[in-house]
Parts: C-alpha cells; structure tokens; sequence
C-alpha cells in the first residue's frame, strides 16, 4: 500500500507506542524515542519495518514513541497508521491487507 | 475519569481551568484554541492546550503526579492537532519538566530562564537549518526576517539597500499561515521580487522564527497595547540555531514607527543580539510623497477596492498577482 497522507495511531500511555507515519521518498526511516531503547531498540525497529514491508509499504517516515510496548502491539498500531495514511480501511484480523 | 473538550473554554469551566492552573502557578493564555482537561467526580485533575501547532499551558494535581496523566493529556493534544494537519508540533514547559517530555517525544530546542521550547522532531531545527541553501562567500553574510504581507516597495527599498552592503543576503520568510497572504504567496512574491539580486538567498522559516512558537505576540499586533514583548526565545533561537552555523553576522531591519509590537521587537533585537554577535542595522522606512510605505497601508486600500493607488506602493510582480486575486475572487 502507498501512503498518501499522515497516519497516527496508539497512545503515549504505559505499555502503548503512538506512531506517526508520513509518506517517504528514501525508504523506511524510522525515529524511535523508548525508554528501553538501549535493550530493545533494535527489536522495535524491526518489528516496525517487518509490518510495513507485510504491508508493501516501502516509503515511510516513521516517528514512534515507544512506552514499553509488545510486539503484537506495535503491529497493531503499525497496522492502524499505515492504513490511515494510505486511506484504506482496517483490516482487523484479517493478517494480509 | 473521563475528558472533556473545550474549543476554547469559556465562562465557568474557563473560570474553573485558570483556578487549576494558578495553584500550579501557571498563567493561563488567552491566545489558546483547544482544552483538554481530565476529569475525577467533576474536578479537573489535568489539563493541556493548544495554540495552532503549540502545547502549552499543561499540568497536572501535584497529589496524581506520576500516574501518566500527563501523556494522556499529550496524547489527546496530538490528536487534536493532527486532525487539523499539524504534524510538526511545539510545547512549552517550565525547564525543571524537561524530562517528562523528553519521555513522550519532545526534544529540546531552547530555553530562557523560565520558559523551555520543544519540538516533536529530533535534531529538527538543526536538520532544517542544514537544509537551506549556504552559498560560499567571502565576506559579511547578513540576514533580514520578513513577513511581506505583500510584498511593497518598502520591502524592495530595504533588501535592496541591505545586500548592497553585504557579500550575502539571507531573506528569511515567515512560514505561519496568520496573515491576510497565505506563505507559499508570500515567499514566492519575495522570490519573484528579489530575483534581480544575485547575492540575495530567499528561505522559508517553518515555524523557527516568529512563529507562533517562538513569537506569539507577533500575531496578536491589533490587540497588543503594551510594549512589552516576549521575544527572547525567538531572539536566541535566530542567534543559536541560525546565524552561528550560516556565518550571520549582522541583521537588517526596518524601522516601526506605526506598530507598538514590532518596534519593541525591534528594540529587543538590539539589546539581545549584539552580544551574542550579531550586529542590527536598523533601516528608515522608505516614504512616497510624505508617507510610509507599509504593507497594512496595501491591505487597507485593497479592502476598500482601490486597486489603482496600490500601483505605486508595490513592485510589478506584486501588482500582478493583487490584481489576479481581484479579479478571480
């Protein structure tokens, strides 16, 4: 999916991650703000990229602020933004688009 | 505990907001959009603001610090923000609440002795001011700030006495959708207008420099009777994050004798910036006939349809576009 326009979704609240997504130009860019950055940055950022490019987003400025969220949470909220910011409806439980 | 909006407050439930926020000792602003508030059995237990892409005026009972309230509050903000396609936001707080919002996203970009400004992008400022066009020269790199809301001869009469004194000419155009030309109007008429002077460099601002921001006393010049003006955090970001990089070392400005507000912003400039480097030259303002020649004066003439006494006060590229716009609606 291509995004045409900025997406938000999830919270600042504990365990939730708000992530904002903007139409890119070079690839996925991610900026992450966590408080366990140091232990789990690099599995959050994987997790972010692995749902886009599930998704067949290959553009995309990510910014997420990460409040200790689970994987299955950043997926979803992923998931939410992305469908946003592409305007196309959520698929819930769908697994595809 | 539930949320209530507010689109701004008004009456008792402003009454009941400005009470909250004074046992925090913070001032309320009459210049805010959108409230949030928190509420417990009907009392307000948090709250939040919005100025157009400004957070501010937020904080929580000092007996429920520490629950996550304040994120809450943020994230209904951000929210409210977005709908109204802001994405590149602000927040003021005091300095000693830096690390809350640090947690929540915000990054520093400065602050004055009671007041800390953030933004939502990491390194943004230093990131835009690095995207701007820096052509190499050798000798004084100079810089004037300017809305041209239009553009008019007076505007032409300064830039073109301010690069005539210097190697470089940095225009910066203010970026803020608030004045009666929309920015992409404003910056593409400084374009077109200066485009016969090839040491003159035309940027936008986005919201670094008198923005509402940096600057919101800017904005509210027809309501602004007094001349005190809170500047400094405009002032020491232009300074900072502007002339230190690009090699600034002077800034042009025209004199004000009509509007209280930027004649005190003009006086501030003078005080704040020559030590830390920057020297003001303060224009005269250009007159035609006796009178000076201003943007307010082209707005008024063009409201009362007098199309034919613009053309003097205004540069061709100007006339052309006022009279399209006249023309079409």
């Amino acid at each position: 999916m291509e995004l045409k326009k900025a997406g938000i979704s999830g919270t600042l609240e504990s365990s939730d991650v708000m992530i904002t997504l903007e139409p890119g130009n070079g690839g996925i860019e991610i900026e992450l703000t966590s408080s366990v950055e140091k232990q789990f940055g690099d599995a959050i950022r994987k997790e972010i990229t692995s749902t886009l490019t599930s998704l067949g987003v290959t553009n995309a400025r990510v910014t997420a602020v990460d409040k200790g969220a689970l994987d299955c949470v950043i997926r979803a909220r992923v998931k939410a933004a992305a469908c946003r910011a592409a305007e196309v409806e959520y698929a819930w439980g769908g697994g595809s688009q | 505990m539930k949320l209530d909006y507010a689109f701004p407050p008004r009456g008792r439930k402003l009454e009941r907001i400005r009470a909250f926020l004074a046992g925090l000792s913070l001032d309320w602003d009459d210049t805010i959009e959108q409230t949030v508030c928190l509420l417990e059995d009907d009392n307000i237990v948090a709250t939040g603001s919005l100025r157009q892409n400004v957070l501010m005026c937020i904080g929580v009972d000092p007996t429920l610090q520490g629950e996550g309230l304040t994120a809450t509050i943020i994230t209904e903000l951000i929210k409210l923000a977005m709908e109204a396609g802001k994405l590149h936001l602000f927040l003021f707080t005091r300095p000693d609440n830096h690390k809350i919002f640090t947690s929540l996203g915000f990054y520093p970009v400065a602050e004055t002795g009671d007041v800390l400004l953030l933004e939502n992008r990491r390194d943004g400022i230093r990131r835009f001011v690095q995207s701007l066009e820096q052509p190499s020269t050798h000798g004084v790199i100079a810089s004037a700030v300017v809305n041209c809301n239009p553009f008019t001869n007076g505007h032409l009469y300064l830039i073109e006495k301010a690069a005539g004194e210097c190697a470089l000419l940095h225009l910066f155009v203010l970026s803020e959708d608030r004045s009666a030309f929309p920015a992409q109007v404003r910056l593409q008429l400084v374009r077109e207008n200066t485009a016969h002077l090839p040491n003159v460099v035309v940027h936008p601002t986005a919201d670094y420099l008198i923005s509402s921001a940096t600057f919101p006393d800017y904005f509210l010049k027809d309501k602004a009777k007094t001349s005190q003006v809170n500047c400094e955090l405009d002032l020491i970001i232009f300074a900072r994050y502007f002339a230190q990089p690009m090699g600034i070392t002077r800034r042009y400005v025209g004199s004000e004798p009509d509007c209280t507000t930027t004649a005190a912003y003009n006086r501030q400039m003078k005080k704040l910036l020559p030590p830390m480097g920057i020297e003001v030259v303060e224009i005269p303002r250009h007159e035609i006939e006796g009178q000076a020649v201003s943007a307010s004066r082209v707005r008024a003439l063009l409201q009362e349809g007098r199309l034919k006494d613009i053309r003097p006060l205004v540069p061709p590229a100007t006339f052309a576009y006022l009279e399209r716009m006249t023309l079409h609606g």
